[in-house]
């Protein structure tokens, strides 16, 4: 080696040891959020962005609205630090999802990551928080199996599949009652990737264990490019309720067979995804109308807590969009977040850590209808996520679903298309 | 060349090898070489039978899929260490290609290729259905810690998988060597350049090209094994992606098919490329790191029809004033 | 629906399917046919087709069908541009060289949509045609025939301007031997250019008739490109006809096997199909 080049390397190690200290004080508090900007999904993965970017603002301004942190600027523990969040791409998919988690890690040394709506891609991201020991909150994926891995440094704020579908049986029978009706049959529909096939899973159990006859299960292929047999099988097996989990591309292609088949069940049960994906109804507009969805949130709920239409006002402001319940979950737990940071007062993961397991924000503080967030201290699941049934009338969900938070009678059985 | 050239560079290449991981400090800069090393494999494991005997496979995930579920499965379900699933998927996905050979090497050019993208979905949609690997819930490899050889799962230092995988490569970039030198390295290429020819001169050209599809089925299910213990997690639309069969077929389109260093050069260029303009653009989500991707895969195609390393061979040949046969 | 009733919907949802996968098929058999490669960004042509119907009609409200001249229009001349830019340097160069351009041009021309337009889905609000008819307890979708007589029609008058007339024969005569073409005073480069417009003329046919029942994102061409293939496949690379009937063949055997057999496994059928054609007869059902 030249003495030349050993000068340089002595100089800026020397540099490096000087300005490092100087870096001690928090000027920013930077949170890695993964989601997929590109690809099928890109459109949800873009809007999950805004709905943290909407958390940061309201976080780190003064804002003139009755919510945590927005009365201050930044984290008050952390001499008001700015919380950033800085959006990296999955593409939907695992393998790159673990390497942006690790870039994030190792590159802007984020106190915590979030993500990633797909259950896969947040399997293997945070395996590299749990490696890295990076506290890894999840507010969005819905996989009963993230949760049972025992993971250290792995929290969830949003409900399980468990819970929507043990919610969507509760609600047939409620509705059932209400309305005279019977319920017998059911179909299950699933796409065939992990969230759909753990969903099937799910309400197969269930089904059988409630007495519910499954009529016909269909698994199809993600991004299929024509669902008409799909659709035949259903209309030949006629159920009176259909079960199905599809992410957007493939609803909107489903709900434009069954209008072209003319067939409608007694009722569609949609499991989020492309059923709260705001393009379902720029795309079907009122061909929408009626289908369930289990769900988190919906704009209706600001009728009785004013807070929410707020901030849904301001989100609509910022994107053009109306919140669903994949972005109210992600800025629920944007602010969980933030409040665990504010608690630990550091960035030190272990603080950040210890500071989650001892969340326990009540309802009032949160936008979605859950009884607060407090985390199970060995799965790290929150164990206060509720779900609501909203039903699509006009262009918006409507809640119909628990009694006590709905808005809107429930339009049950569903008028066929003819009768429209 | 002289010899002795040629035995330094090589030991200087080897030993660049070896010694960059320990330059790159960050992770994120080990899993690009680790990328980078699992894709040389790949697409050396193609290149024997689309560079060399010229049948373009472009359902390559297929055996990359058994590689990753067979090492997996016999750890999950029975506790066998990944090394020795490794050579039991090595061999399954041989096996499975001799299977799919045998009817398929009637098919020239497109006809093949297509056959084998459909072959690949056609096997996706099976894992995707079949319960008891896992089906599409994938498999979720155990977290074995203390960074043992023997488990193949490394925790403290990213740098083992990358020289798991140079190893790998190495026997790879050999075990080519030594066949492009022995008869079934002539058999290949006069397959390649005539089928017609080769079998008037009497070489079995089936048989030629199933011994080709094996080998290659075989290095790349062990790849497949590899990135199961490195990702920790597989389920069937991870590791039978279509996008991984294209991207083992461009990699070594792209360094120059059929020669023996072209997959790492085409590596190279495409991992680092993909990943870097990710990491730097992809935050956006206006897909610009891809369109820089595309734009130049699209340019050397365009100007470079050869791939990289032709492109290498043209100049030399233009400065010997002399035309430098294909190797 | 009555077992036969049930049969016969199969049947025609089948057809319906196959005829716009033939529609995204002659095209990429015309520039196999003529010019001897394979198109893998035929797909994202049909995108490219699909967004400009869209445009047109969020900007000046004309229907697809009504402006799917100018949709036409718009996409042959964007087809001889790419063909001259990049499509005519790798004209000679091996198979490889080609598929490795046209794999890149689809990853571009994918996420230049993303850039342009969003990933947001869309669709055409107020068509001309919709609704649904049914004959005799079998539903039939307007604006899924729509397509169906649109293709049927494409691959008529594509055949009758290959066999018939001047220009289709000198297609005709550099397919054959492009040597020999040029000898007896064609211009084969001008030839190739044409032929590769026409392929993106009726990819962008293709998408004004399918964007009035289907969404359109960056990504739709994927939807379509691996059935286009294995349809063109199955009829022979370079036929017309065989293009046609692939694509309605891939398109029944996906119906029949999604209600008979199982919705999961409808890929694996028509894909086998293909197999056990490719197999029995390796170039196809007309391939030449």
């Amino acid at each position: 080696m030249s003495r030349i080049l050993k000068a340089i390397i002595l100089c800026s190690v020397a540099l490096v040891l000087l300005v490092s200290p100087a870096y001690s004080k928090v000027d920013v508090v930077k949170i890695g959020v993964i989601y997929p900007l590109t690809g099928t999904s890109a459109s949800t993965g873009n809007d999950y962005v805004a709905a943290y970017q909407l958390a940061a603002d309201i976080i780190n301004n003064v804002t003139n609205i009755d919510f945590p942190f927005a009365k201050t600027v930044g984290i008050p523990s952390l001499g008001n630090a700015k919380i950033e969040f800085v959006p990296a791409d999955s593409q939907g998919n695992a393998e790159v999802g673990k390497a942006e988690a690790e870039r994030l890690i190792t590159t802007i040394k984020p106190a915590a990551l979030m993500g990633c709506h797909h259950s896969a891609v947040t399997k293997t991201a945070s395996q590299a928080a749990e490696q890295y020991g990076i506290p890894f909150l999840c507010p969005d994926s819905t996989s009963p199996a993230l949760t049972e891995r025992g993971y250290e440094y792995f929290f969830r704020s949003g409900p399980t599949d468990n819970t929507f579908i043990e919610d969507a049986f509760q609600f047939i029978a409620d509705v059932d009652k209400a309305k005279g009706t019977k319920t017998q049959t059911v179909a299950l529909v699933s796409e065939d990737t992990e969230f759909g096939k753990n969903i099937l899973n799910v309400e197969k159990d269930l089904a059988n264990k409630l007495g519910y006859k499954i009529v016909e299960t269909i698994t199809f292929a993600n991004n299929s490019t024509n669902l008409s047999s799909e659709v035949l099988r259903l209309k030949q097996a006629n159920p009176d309720v259909i079960f199905m989990a599809a992410y957007t591309s493939d609803t909107i292609l489903f709900m434009k067979t069954f209008k072209e088949q003319r067939y409608y069940p007694r009722a569609i049960i949609g499991q989020r995804a492309g059923f709260i994906a705001p393009e379902l109804f720029q795309t079907i507009g009122k061909d929408a109308d009626y289908l369930f969805t289990t769900n988190v949130w919906a704009a209706d709920l600001g009728v009785a807590r004013p807070i929410v239409k707020t901030i849904n006002d301001m989100y609509k402001k910022k994107t053009g969009k109306d919140l669903t319940g994949d972005y109210a979950r992600a800025f629920t737990g944007a602010f969980v977040m933030a409040d665990a940071i504010n608690r630990a007062g550091s960035l030190d993961p272990e603080a950040i850590k210890k500071a989650l397991l001892e969340t326990n924000l009540p309802g009032k503080d949160l936008i979605v209808p859950w009884e607060g967030v407090k985390f199970d201290q060995k799965t790290h699941q929150n164990m206060y996520g509720k779900t609501i049934i909203t039903q699509f009338s006009n262009g918006s969900y409507k809640t119909v679903w628990p009694l006590n938070l709905a808005s809107t009678p429930v339009v049950w059985p569903v008028p066929g298309w003819d009768k429209r | 060349m002289k010899k002795y050239t040629v035995y330094i560079l090589i030991a200087a290449a080897l030993l660049a090898a070896i010694v960059l991981p320990r330059l790159l400090p960050k992770p994120f800069e080990k899993h690009v070489l680790i990328l980078i090393m699992l894709y040389s494999i790949l697409g050396s494991a193609w290149n024997i039978l689309g560079g060399y005997t010229g049948q373009v496979s472009l359902g390559h995930a297929v055996f990359f899929g058994i590689g990753a579920y067979t090492s997996s499965i016999m750890l999950i379900k029975w506790g066998i260490v990944p090394w020795v699933g490794m050579l039991v998927g090595g061999v399954i996905a041989t096996i499975v290609s001799i299977i799919i050979g045998l009817p398929t090497f009637k098919l020239r050019g497109f006809y093949f290729a297509i056959a084998t993208i459909a072959l690949g979905e056609m096997t996706r949609t099976l894992f995707l259905n079949w319960e008891w690997i896992g089906g599409a819930v994938g498999l979720e490899l155990p977290i074995k810690r203390g960074d043992k050889l023997i488990n193949l799962q490394f925790y403290l230092s990213k740098n083992n998988y990358y020289y798991v995988l140079l190893g790998i490569f190495l026997l790879t970039i050999l075990a080519i060597y030594v066949i492009q030198k022995s008869k079934l390295g002539y058999y290949f290429r006069a397959v390649k350049d005539s089928h017609e020819a080769a079998l008037a001169s009497g070489i079995d050209t089936a048989r030629t090209k199933l011994v080709a599809m094996g080998i290659s089925a075989f290095i790349t299910a062990i790849a497949g094994s590899v990135y199961a213990q490195y990702l920790l997690y597989i389920d069937p639309y991870v590791v039978f992606s279509s996008a991984i069969s294209t991207r083992i077929c461009l990699v070594a389109i792209l360094g120059g098919e059929g020669r023996l260093f072209g997959p790492i050069i085409g590596s190279s260029i495409l991992v680092i490329l993909s990943e870097y303009s990710r990491a730097w653009l992809g935050g956006g989500g206006k897909g610009v790191d891809l369109i820089i991707y595309g734009t130049l895969i699209v340019l050397v195609a365009a100007f470079q029809p050869r791939g990289i390393l032709g492109m290498v061979e043209m100049v030399k040949a233009k400065r010997q004033k002399a035309v430098v046969p294909n190797a | 629906m009555n077992p036969f009733q049930v049969l016969i919907q199969t049947i025609v949802n089948g057809l319906l399917l196959g005829s716009i996968i033939a529609l995204v098929a002659i095209g990429i058999a015309i520039i196999r046919g003529v010019m001897d490669m394979v198109n893998f960004a035929q797909g994202e042509f049909l995108m490219l087709g699909m967004y400009a119907s869209y445009w047109i009609n969020v900007k000046w409200n004309l229907d697809p069908l009504v402006s799917a001249p100018i949709t036409i229009a718009l996409m042959f001349i964007l087809g001889v541009i790419v063909y001259k830019v990049l499509i005519a340097r790798v004209i000679e160069a091996p198979m490889l060289a080609q598929m490795l351009l046209t794999f890149g041009l689809s990853i571009v021309l994918v996420n230049v949509g993303l850039f342009l337009w969003g990933s947001q889905f869309k669709t055409i609000p107020n068509v001309l045609v919709k609704g649904t008819i049914s004959i005799g307890g079998v539903m039939v979708s307007l604006n899924a025939l729509v397509p169906a007589l649109v293709s049927l029609l494409m691959a008529g008058a594509v055949y009758w301007f290959l066999m018939k007339t001047r220009m289709g024969r000198a297609f005709q005569a550099t397919s054959m031997n492009k040597k020999a073409a040029a000898l007896v005073g064609i211009d084969t480069q001008t030839v190739y250019a044409l032929a590769f417009g026409l392929a993106a003329a009726c990819a962008g046919l293709a998408g004004s008739v399918l964007s009035i029942s289907y969404y359109i994102f960056p990504g739709v061409g994927s939807v379509f490109n691996l059935y286009a293939f294995v349809a063109v496949c199955l009829g022979g690379f370079g036929s017309i006809p065989g293009a046609f009937i692939g694509g309605l063949m891939i398109g029944v055997s996906d119906s029949l096997a999604g209600f008979y057999i199982s919705a999961a496994f409808k890929y694996v059928v028509a894909f086998g199909i293909y197999l056990v054609t490719v197999i029995f007869k390796p170039k196809g059902l007309f391939g030449w």
